[in-house]
């Protein structure tokens, strides 16, 4: 019984698997529409998801090519992380594993299997090492970026204002919510403020007064969050009934979405975000956007959530996989490219202001660019405030301080590549 | 080292007495939300020894429901009574459909099947309500959301309106509920069943008719506790872990015994939110509310096994 | 016919004894074998292995490990993925501290640390009982997480706070890490998980399986009749959670190639106590068909719609999944309530007589 059933098992997946036509390319995306963190995924998929359906019904996909923009549902577990990735990556050209921790468990199958990883604005921070990390793209931002960028921002672009200064940092007590702890830390031995990093358990995330009474305590003078799915509402909450002042807390930019503002409304006014993207809603592209999906009724989406910071960031990131998907073609003038192309294509990414303007674009990302040893090309971002209705723009055009992350980069990417020996280096690259 | 544990923390203490009142308050309001959902666990556990694995997604289920029939425009009282009507049919259909069939089988088997209805209940959640987190109507029934500032020993201390709602009808429920236990026919059939099932059932009082009561009780509950905590940070699918704070309550208070889900609910809210503030982040690292409470009930039973309140005998498999 | 047990013929105790009283039994588990070691390698997919046969047989393993200890003395235990993540952590130190330590040894000798930390969280066990001990294995299950979370010398303090595997070899060809293949993998798991089977079925059929079958039916009687119930739970305990651990172990090396604490969180726990359940307690086949129906089914459910060339949103499939689970879990427990590996036996009852009935 055991064996009929695991030869009805293989033979039905074997079936499954050959259906598909193979003359588009493929696309898939890891989301979580479902789980603890659907909150936060659901306007993002959206997001990425109305922009290749735009592309295709607007321009016939790209270069001529339709884009199979494929979801395959994680609920954010690492487990199902993987299982997409074994079930798409035999036609895939990318993958988009959407959580840190599925990003740590392909990171290094990537290499073997020679498909790219496109994890904008997450993943590992390091990934940005474009000669260790040679499938690995984490543009236009990495966290590091975000943590540089906030620490620039409210000392008023001189971190020596922050001397003697306490910094709490609130972070998911997960790779993810580590990740820019390095970084911070270097930065207050630097310059001599205090970090206390506080946990919240993924239990706790909507529980979180225990947090809360520390950061009372301690009277930090900011709050710097490192936050996600439902972490944010219960930290945001919770700042409001301890009366922490608001425009001293800071987000990256995974906690700024709106829906968890709402929550609390006109109470939540001063809190900040980082963000690498910006809502236009009177871009060019939002006029097709509604022209080819909203109205042919091909979007999941909603206009309350469409005006948000995570839908548009949404649009952002997917216009980065199809940019690379059009470099590559361009240069190896070929409409069906493989993984190996989109590596290219990614690497030589080229999102230049003039660029945007023709996507219809502006403002929404700045311009940024990638090369063999710089993967995520540090686009910097903007400081967004919740004014009470809506996140606004706080902010000029913030830029990380790459000068102190990249040797962090280089240093944390080499001890990676040595505890994963052999690991394969680009040495071609300058 | 260990002045840092048994001194530092009682200095802490007394030298900010209005923050001590403040995580006085935040444990005591947490404790009974725990009393809450360990309430719902014991009524069924009593009446029909099903160790009830779903009272957490039940929470979820019911805060969702409510949020999203107000969400079609229904007036907020009305959508508490549709609700309310909701986990009535949740309660038929989970007595005809896995109870029924099961009557009588191993204790295990039956607490699986919970986990099962678990299950069941987050995909069809999802799928009629979306994982989006949702804001609980808590103006629109009328809670108060504005919060006093009492300044004891020339300090500061917050509450939230809405944390004193909840602790006050937390409260009128819990006296409701033993009222209706020990004063109506109902109350005391379901207090017979849980005392010796056979001899209820041969007196002639209905299983079926008890079970669809109890799990309907504890849908009440779950509502309840759902508005309170959907109140505090939301409502989504994250909150269905909740139900696992309920787990160490039991142990200490026992399975069976109303009065140690209560009592027992409010000493880990107000234990796990010291140790954690005054033990558990300076010197561990914080974050130990997620095993204090285990750890706490566990070496309790080590030394008194029969729990706080327990019957003598725990002998159950 | 194909069953018929006719003019098998048992002349001694020890033939009827033994582990496979009718000769088509012993055929059948040869078929098996046969399909697991030879046929399955051969054709499988690297997608099959992947998601299918490499998850099958470790979590079968830990279904088998968290058997012994409920199925067969009787101790309910919520802990299991606890300890499979301290099997995963130990692997994980003993490899970076001895690079030289071969991969197949450090897997095994892995296992020995989760059994005296499952020896310690059963000592409660002396005191109490039933849902109690459950809630009491809790501790553990939610103790040691955040043990993996917080303690940096299990992850050699790298930034992530997550586990990665490297590149291991075993007499030059790579068992682990990103360089190794998945066939390589699978053999690994296969030999690992055969060998526990094997000295799993003569434990429980030995002194020390009796032992625990007596605690668990009536432990008065047990200690009436000279068995030592501390003895008995304890190495229930040791037992069950080494057999755990090197299940955490192949399930971090062998097949996932990295780990996060709460990858070991309750939900995993949840899952094997469902297959060892869903399986049939007190059964060694029963975890092999458990795992088969609650790995194998979300997997297949998943390649339904797209097969059928229906196309459902992916996250409505993972919905109507969940969904579909939790509503087998409670018809498998209506139907049978004693596991897969009874409605084997029933059908294996109907097979002998087949086909003619009396």
């Amino acid at each position: 019984m055991k064996h009929f059933t695991k030869m009805a098992l293989a033979a039905t997946v074997a079936a499954g698997l050959c259906t598909s036509a193979a003359a588009d390319i493929y696309a898939p995306n890891l989301s979580y529409r479902t789980g603890p963190f659907a909150a936060t995924g659901i306007p993002l998929m959206n997001g990425q998801k109305d922009y290749f359906t735009m592309i295709n019904e607007r321009d016939g996909g790209i270069g001529g090519v339709k884009i199979e923009f494929d979801e395959c549902e994680t609920g954010y577990s690492t487990e199902k992380g993987v299982e997409c990735y074994e079930k798409t990556k035999g036609r895939a050209v990318v993958t988009q594993p959407w959580s840190t921790g599925i990003t740590l468990q392909v990171l290094p199958k990537t290499n073997v299997d020679m498909i790219p990883i496109l994890a904008p604005g997450y993943g590992f921070s390091p990934m940005a090492d474009g000669k260790v990390f040679q499938w690995a793209f984490n543009a236009p931002g990495s966290y590091w970026d975000a943590a540089s960028m906030i620490l620039k921002f409210i000392s008023q672009d001189n971190l020596d204002n922050l001397k003697g200064k306490k910094i709490a940092f609130l972070h998911l007590d997960h790779p993810f919510g580590k990740e820019p702890l390095p970084f911070l830390e270097a930065k207050a031995a630097q310059h001599g403020f205090e970090l206390l990093p506080i946990p919240v358990g993924l239990k706790e995330m909507q529980n979180q007064s225990a947090q809360w009474l520390q950061i009372r305590r301690e009277r930090p003078d900011y709050v710097i969050m490192w936050g996600w799915g439902a972490m944010n509402a219960g930290a945001i909450t919770e700042a409001v009934k301890t009366k922490f002042p608001m425009e001293n807390f800071i987000g990256t930019w995974w906690s700024g979405h709106d829906a968890d503002l709402k929550i609390v409304g006109e109470d939540g006014k001063g809190y900040k975000s980082i963000s690498f993207s910006r809502p236009m809603l009177d871009a060019a592209i939002q006029a097709d956007i509604k022209k080819y999906v909203v109205d042919a009724g091909k979007s999941q989406s909603n206009p309350e959530e469409m005006s948000g910071v995570f839908y548009n960031r949404g649009l952002v990131i997917s216009m980065i996989l199809a940019e690379g998907i059009k470099a590559a073609q361009d240069h190896f003038k070929v409409g069906e490219i493989n993984a190996e192309q989109l590596r290219w294509g990614l690497e030589n990414l080229n999102v230049t202001e003039e660029r945007l303007a023709e996507l219809g674009m502006t403002g929404m990302v700045a311009p940024f660019k990638t090369s063999c040893s710089d993967h995520t090309g540090h686009s910097g971002g903007w400081v967004l405030e919740w004014d009470g209705k809506a996140f606004v723009e706080a902010s000029d055009h913030l830029t990380p301080d790459s000068a102190s992350i990249q040797p962090l980069e280089v240093e944390k990417a080499a001890e990676y590549a040595a505890a994963n020996a052999p690991w394969p280096i680009n040495e071609e690259c300058k | 080292m260990l002045h840092d544990i048994f001194i530092a923390p009682f200095q802490d203490m007394f030298s900010a007495p209005d923050f001590l009142l403040q995580v006085l308050w935040e444990g005591l309001v947490s404790g009974i939300l725990y009393a809450l959902i360990a309430l719902g666990f014991v009524l069924i556990f009593r009446s029909s020894r099903i160790f009830n694995f779903a009272q957490g997604i039940m929470v979820v289920f019911a805060a969702l429901t409510l949020v999203g029939l107000h969400a079609m425009g229904v007036p907020a009282w009305i959508c508490v009574l549709l609700t309310l009507g909701v986990m009535f049919v949740l309660a038929m259909a989970i007595e005809r459909v896995v109870l029924r069939p099961l009557v009588g089988q191993p204790d295990i088997i039956l607490f699986m099947a919970t986990i099962g209805i678990t299950l069941f209940l987050i995909g069809f959640g999802e799928i009629i309500f979306g994982g989006e987190n949702k804001v609980m109507i808590t103006e629109e029934l009328g809670i108060p959301t504005g919060s006093w500032t009492l300044e004891p020993f020339g300090g500061l201390l917050i509450l939230e309106q809405k944390d004193v709602t909840a602790v006050v009808v937390a409260a009128l429920l819990v006296i409701g509920l033993l009222v209706f236990l020990s004063r109506t026919q109902m109350g005391r059939a379901i207090r017979a069943l849980g005392d010796d099932s056979q001899a209820a059932l041969s007196v002639g009082i209905s299983l079926h008719t008890i079970w669809v009561l109890v799990w309907f009780i504890a849908g009440i509950i779950a509502l309840v506790t759902g508005i309170a905590w959907g109140a505090r940070a939301g409502v989504s699918f994250a909150l269905e872990v909740i139900a696992y704070k309920a787990l160490p309550v039991l142990m200490l208070g026992g399975l069976e015994s109303i009065a140690g889900a209560i009592i027992g609910g409010l000493m880990i809210g107000l234990l796990e939110k010291l140790f954690e503030i005054y033990w558990g982040q300076p010197l561990m690292g914080g974050n130990t509310e997620t095993w204090f409470a285990f750890v706490l009930a566990l070496l309790v039973l080590l030394f008194r096994p029969q729990g706080l309140f327990g019957e003598k005998i725990i002998e159950r498999v | 016919m194909l069953y018929r047990t006719a003019g098998q013929y048992k002349t001694s105790y020890a033939s009827d004894q033994a582990v496979f009283p009718v000769r088509q039994d012993a055929i059948l588990l040869g078929i098996i074998l046969l399909l697991a070691w030879v046929i399955f390698p051969l054709t499988a997919s690297e997608f099959t292995f992947q998601t299918l046969l490499i998850p099958i047989l470790i979590y079968s393993l830990a279904a088998l490990g968290l058997n012994v200890l409920t199925g067969y003395a009787g101790q309910l235990s919520l802990g299991t993925a606890a300890f499979m993540g301290v099997g995963a952590y130990a692997c994980y130190k003993m490899v970076t501290l001895m690079p030289w330590l071969n991969p197949l040894v450090a897997i095994l000798l892995s296992g020995a640390f989760s059994a005296g930390i499952g020896v310690a969280f059963g000592i409660p066990s002396l005191r109490i009982k039933g849902f109690y001990l459950a809630i009491a294995t809790l501790a553990a299950q939610f103790f040691l997480v955040w043990l993996f979370e917080k303690w940096g010398w299990l992850y050699n303090y790298n930034s992530s706070g997550a586990i990665q595997v490297p590149n291991l070899t075993m007499f030059g060809v790579y068992v682990a890490g990103p360089q190794a293949s998945t066939i390589v993998q699978y053999y690994v798991v296969l030999v690992v998980v055969s060998l526990l089977t094997w000295v799993t079925i003569n434990l429980t059929r030995g002194t020390l399986g009796r032992t625990w079958k007596a605690t668990r039916d009536m432990d008065f009687a047990a200690e009436l009749i000279g068995i030592n119930l501390m003895r008995s739970k304890l190495t229930a305990f040791a037992i069950s959670s080494y057999i755990v651990g090197v299940a955490g172990a192949l399930f971090v090396f062998m097949w996932r190639g990295a780990a996060e604490p709460n990858l070991f969180d309750i939900p995993l726990s949840f899952r094997i106590l469902f297959i060892a359940i869903i399986g049939g307690l007190g059964s060694i086949m029963g975890n092999y068909l458990g795992a088969i129906l609650i790995v194998g089914l979300p997997v297949m459910l998943n390649t339904v719609p797209e097969a059928l060339g229906i196309h459902i949103d992916s996250a409505t499939v993972e919905h109507l999944n969940i969904m579909i689970v939790g509503s087998l879990i409670i018809f498998f427990l209506i139907i049978e309530p004693h596991g897969l590996a009874r409605l084997w036996a029933l059908i294996r009852e109907k097979l002998v007589i087949w086909p003619f009935p009396h």
